[in-house]
């Protein structure tokens, strides 16, 4: 197909955003202290994840902390070969979701473990991550 | 309640468009459709557009559409479920005939995607689904949702990459019959298998490409498309649902559970079953999601979706032919288009006016299976020649 003569627009558009974590702070301070935690309703006692400070099943507003601890086992994964423009020049990446012990599922990205050995059902932990004056986060690594 | 019918149709060439801009893309289908149900632009009370929009340079696409071709003035409004916005608006300008707002309706679905580079393409995708929590740290992109899905039911049914290719090799060998598709060029397995992987083990020819392109549908009610039309294509039933932002929130992955829900409601609300249908379009943005589509639209057991495909029943002449259009996978996916494409290809058929794709119909019945993000929305429209 041909290629026709555009006009190549001379104004660019930048999206940077602020995103609202107060309250859910805790996850993020807890992260940077090493632990992987959620919220717990205090009403229904329904466990969620991502952490949200309104229980989705019964939209109580009161909530706890609870640990996920750090194992958990491999359901499903992918490797990423062509990435995102904002993740330009890294290397293919290995994404997973893992599954705790109580049933609540994460995704994170995979490490440690080669894309021809991973397999669903196999063993995980999850690594909490912060570099100094970036934001924490969090990976999978194999057992 | 009165029935509401299509009773015109447009569709523009899909591909890499750097000939048109949205309005103009979006008029090359209007116009046909206008054309087709012969009806005079004051009587369109309600134009709705479906488009996801934010990789061209209108932030408000619905009314320069209107006002390209000479629609302002009607009723308006843009809608979005992401890659499923075509049915939204199909779905959207059918209920406003059902209300007894208006007898006519327009539902327009158009996207631009190439207006900016591929990388920002594929990341303006890869934040389709919960922004904090899939992408921010992890990169996620859209193949990369699907594969987690593919890993899946690989795992748990034994389906293949081969399994997986021969969809996109039977995708491509229907493209190349449709004079509007994007890719109109039939394709080896051996070449589907030896593509680039992208988000293993989807490779580039598991996968849609980035498209622009625009489809267009003019819905009447009863009596007015009575009058409009010795074939109006009847709606006969539109199911709808979602499923969680977070893939992680979902409780497998060899499935997409709004799809099946969706198809359940269409099927209940038409009153008909999944072996009543002649003729199919399922969301194959990727060749797993055609697969998967074909168990959780009921075409098949669950897990029984590769055997359908090794034994060529989604083929023309099989059980039940499904994308001979050549799909997503070749026609193109200009998002917010797709929904509205696969309703003009049914109508299309229902017609009798596919040509070489032209299916045997036995009972008039055919299938619209269109999914927003990775089973976020889910809509599934049922169309009728009775």
């Amino acid at each position: 197909m041909s290629e026709e003569p555009t006009l190549h627009s001379n104004r660019s558009l930048t999206l940077r955003f602020n995103i609202p974590v107060s309250r859910t702070h805790e996850f993020w301070d807890s992260l940077r202290d090493g632990r992987f935690v959620t919220t717990k309703c205090s009403q229904c006692g329904n466990v969620t994840f991502p952490p949200q400070a309104d229980c989705p099943k019964c939209m109580g507003g009161e909530f706890e902390w609870v640990d996920l601890g750090r194992e958990a086992k491999l359901v499903t994964f992918t490797r990423v070969q062509v990435a995102p423009a904002s993740f330009a020049g890294s290397d293919p990446y290995m994404i997973a979701i893992g599954e705790f012990p109580n049933g609540v599922k994460v995704l994170a990205r995979l490490e440690g473990v080669e894309q021809k050995k991973a397999k669903p059902g196999m063993r995980l932990s999850i690594e909490a991550r912060s570099e100094k004056g970036g934001n924490p986060y969090y990976v999978f690594r194999g057992a | 309640m009165t029935r509401v019918a299509i009773v015109g149709i447009g569709h523009s060439r899909f591909g890499r468009r750097t000939d048109v801009n949205v309005g103009e893309l979006a008029f090359e289908s209007i116009g046909e459709a206008v054309d087709d149900a012969g009806v005079d632009r004051s009587e369109i009370k309600s134009v709705i557009v479906g488009t996801m929009g934010s990789w061209y340079e209108e932030s408000l696409p619905a009314v320069v559409v209107n006002e390209y071709a000479g629609l302002s003035g009607a009723g308006t409004m843009r809608v979005e479920a992401a890659c499923a916005s075509g049915s939204a608006a199909l779905k959207a300008a059918y209920n406003s005939i059902l209300s007894g707002e208006t007898d006519v309706a327009l539902a327009v679905g158009v996207e631009k995607m190439t207006e900016v580079d591929s990388p920002t393409s594929v990341e303006l995708i890869g934040r389709a689904g919960s922004y904090m929590w899939e992408f921010e740290n992890f990169g996620m992109t859209f193949p990369a949702y699907y594969a987690l899905y593919a890993v899946s039911h690989m795992s748990r049914y034994g389906t293949t990459e081969e399994d997986l290719a021969r969809i996109a090799v039977k995708a491509h060998r229907y493209g190349a019959m449709n004079p509007l598709a994007q890719f109109q060029k039939e394709i080896t397995l051996e070449k589907a298998l030896g593509s680039p992987v992208v988000a293993w083990p989807l490779k580039l020819y598991d996968a849609c490409p980035l498209s622009d392109g625009s489809a267009a549908a003019v819905l009447a009610s009863e009596e007015v498309a009575k009058k409009l039309s010795d074939t109006p294509i009847w709606i006969k039933g539109v199911g709808y649902s979602s499923d969680t932002a977070n893939l992680s929130r979902r409780s497998n992955y060899v499935g997409l559970e709004a799809a099946a829900q969706a198809a359940n409601r269409a099927y209940s609300a038409a009153k008909v079953s999944p072996g009543d249908i002649d003729v199919a379009t399922a969301h194959d943005c990727f060749t797993i999601a055609e697969l998967m589509a074909y168990e959780d639209l009921g075409f098949c057991k669950k897990g029984e979706g590769a055997k359908l495909v090794r034994e060529g029943q989604t083929e023309i002449g099989g059980r039940i032919p499904v994308n001979v259009d050549g799909g997503l996978k070749a026609k193109g996916h200009p998002v917010g288009a797709t929904g509205v494409s696969m309703a003009v290809e049914i109508t299309k058929q229902l017609r009798g006016e596919a040509g070489r794709r032209q299916v045997p119909l036995k009972k008039g019945l055919g299938l619209v299976h269109n999914v927003g993000g990775t089973g976020h929305y889910a809509y599934v429209t049922i169309l009728s020649r009775d």
